[in-house]
């Protein structure tokens, strides 16, 4: 088990450039595809704000949501946790297909199969980072100016891309195994979307028994969700979420591990199961 | 002694499982290598023969590290890669991009990159067309841009399946001429290909696998004109001798009686 771990890690870590130059051809390869290139990175999660917009801040007329005594009206509330869901959703998403997707290149030359995970979080944290600035005007806009609690930011990031890194290692072997788990994962992506309080708050669920609130509760993006949150309105600080942060460490290590363990095994053997 | 060897099979087989056509009976499985033995020494350029089907392309996996073997034992001495044309080329990106990206693919670092480039843009003669985009190249071009890539790796031991098969004969010329010239720096070079005139050419011994077996190993010129003899006693064999011809050597490769596992086993083994 420590073999496999320290495997994917070397690899990984001495693969760095190789990892950078896949995600940025992959990208530049996309924007190559159309006549306006970047410009789509831009207006792809623009019009998509947009319509959630719509839908729930139009049409719902949802009510400003309050939590630790701020009130938040809902748009911005729910910017706050869509943002980062637009960064794992296409993670969790591609990253099932990583292995897949470069079996040309896996079958044809010696090439570290684990480092494919990692491609395609990178190349999704590009797109993110257009959000991101996205956000930060709209926010503006709204009268919520960076403070030093954004800073924050970066350490959910950072749980945000390990934790996409740990769960596609392991969806991803298991793709190549059987090509039904990137069917399951994009059926159950859509139920997670709900499952997962982005569109709407803990607090609509407290009718609910303790048990499910307690699984709610160590979704482990739900913790990155609240997260951005409490760097955008709330201003807590890591150590208010401590529980929730030993669940979200807690289960991405389980995944890491299993993912290394599987990555390991398979490393020679994702040739014969085309 | 071992390390005068860049290349040892012991015993070596690949095996792969076969679909039936009746679901009630189990899967057969079937050799696609069965029990190879022998050793390249360094330096040495072989030639690898075999008719269609017979495991050339899955020896050539193996030989790169790609690929396991089931039983048996592969030694090798040195770093080796397979060249592998048009892989890794993405259509959209141009010449350029492409010689960064493939570089990359191949675990070169960015210096290595930037010194290759030249030589490859020298050795691939795309000229003006460095900066459009790969779909608009030829075949013949693109093989040219994605061989010259693979040649500045710098690898003990190189394999090289078919890869002179595309572009045209001027080309397949420099190609050689460059192996040649890799081959004086004392490389091993492992050359998979079905042009006999090239291996008579190119190499010093030469390697004849028929039916996942290995037929015969040694001096090039014996080897392929057994090969030649055989493939003329095949060709002029009527339809029903190549069907007997062909059954008697899959009976040889298939195992029988073998138990199916599951896919929980496959996972937890």
């Amino acid at each position: 088990m420590l073999k496999s771990i320290k495997y994917v890690l070397h690899e990984n870590f001495t693969n760095l450039f190789r990892i950078y130059s896949i995600s940025k051809y992959e990208l530049l390869g996309d924007m190559r595809d159309s006549k306006l290139g970047l410009f789509w990175n831009f207006a792809h999660p623009f019009i998509q704000v947009l319509t959630y917009w719509f839908a729930f801040g139009l049409v719902f007329n949802k009510k400003d949501v309050t939590m630790y005594n701020t009130t938040v009206p809902y748009i911005f509330w729910m910017l706050g946790g869509m943002v980062v869901w637009f960064l794992i959703s296409p993670c969790i998403t591609n990253g099932c297909n990583a292995v897949f997707s470069k079996i040309n290149v896996i079958t044809k030359m010696k090439f570290p199969v684990s480092i494919l995970p990692a491609t395609v979080v990178l190349k999704e944290l590009f797109n993110h980072l257009c959000l991101m600035i996205i956000l930060l005007v709209i926010f503006l806009f709204g009268g919520y100016h960076p403070t030093l609690h954004w800073l924050e930011l970066f350490y959910y990031l950072i749980c945000a891309i390990i934790f996409s890194v740990s769960l596609s290692m392991t969806t991803s072997v298991l793709n190549m195994l059987a090509r039904d788990t990137r069917k399951l994962v994009l059926a159950l992506m859509r139920l997670l979307l709900y499952l997962t309080p982005i569109l709407w708050s803990m607090d609509q669920l407290s009718h609910a028994p303790k048990f499910i609130i307690f699984i709610m509760k160590a979704n482990p993006i739900y913790y990155i969700v609240q997260g951005y949150r409490d760097c955008f309105f709330y201003h807590k600080g890591l150590i208010f979420y401590s529980n929730s942060m030993i669940a979200f460490w807690a289960i991405t290590l389980v995944l890491f591990v299993f993912g290394s363990c599987m990555m390991y095994k398979f490393k020679h053997k994702f040739i014969d199961l085309i | 002694m071992s390390q005068e060897y860049a290349i040892e099979f012991k015993h070596v087989s690949k095996i792969y499982t076969l679909k039936t056509k009746n679901k009630e009976q189990s899967n057969k499985r079937f050799y696609a290598l069965k029990d190879i033995n022998f050793q390249i020494p360094k330096g040495e350029v072989v030639g690898i023969l075999g008719t269609n089907g017979s495991g050339k392309s899955t020896m050539s996996v193996i030989l790169a590290g790609i690929s396991e073997v089931d039983e048996g034992e592969m030694i090798v001495n040195g770093e080796q890669a397979l060249i592998a044309i048009n892989t890794g080329l993405n259509q959209q990106l141009t010449g350029l991009e492409n010689i960064e990206l493939k570089g990359a693919l191949l675990g070169l670092t960015k210096k290595r990159v930037k010194e290759i480039t030249e030589g490859v843009i020298e050795f691939a003669e795309i000229g003006d067309f460095l900066y459009q985009p790969v779909k608009k190249y030829s075949s013949g071009m693109k093989s040219r841009l994605g061989f010259s890539i693979n040649l500045c790796l710098d690898p003990d031991i190189l394999i090289v399946d078919e890869a002179l098969s595309v572009g045209d004969k001027g080309f397949a010329q420099k190609c050689i001429n460059k192996m040649k010239e890799l081959k004086e720096q004392g490389k091993t070079i492992v050359f998979i290909s079905h042009s006999l005139p090239q291996v008579r050419d190119f190499c010093d011994t030469a390697l004849w696998i028929e039916g996942g077996m290995l037929k015969e190993y040694g001096e090039v010129n014996k080897v392929c004109d057994n090969y030649a003899q055989y493939v003329d006693y095949y060709n002029a064999l009527d339809n029903a001798g190549k069907k007997k011809e062909r059954d008697g050597k899959f009976e040889k490769r298939v195992i029988k009686g073998k138990v199916k596992k599951s896919f929980f086993d496959r996972i937890f083994r």
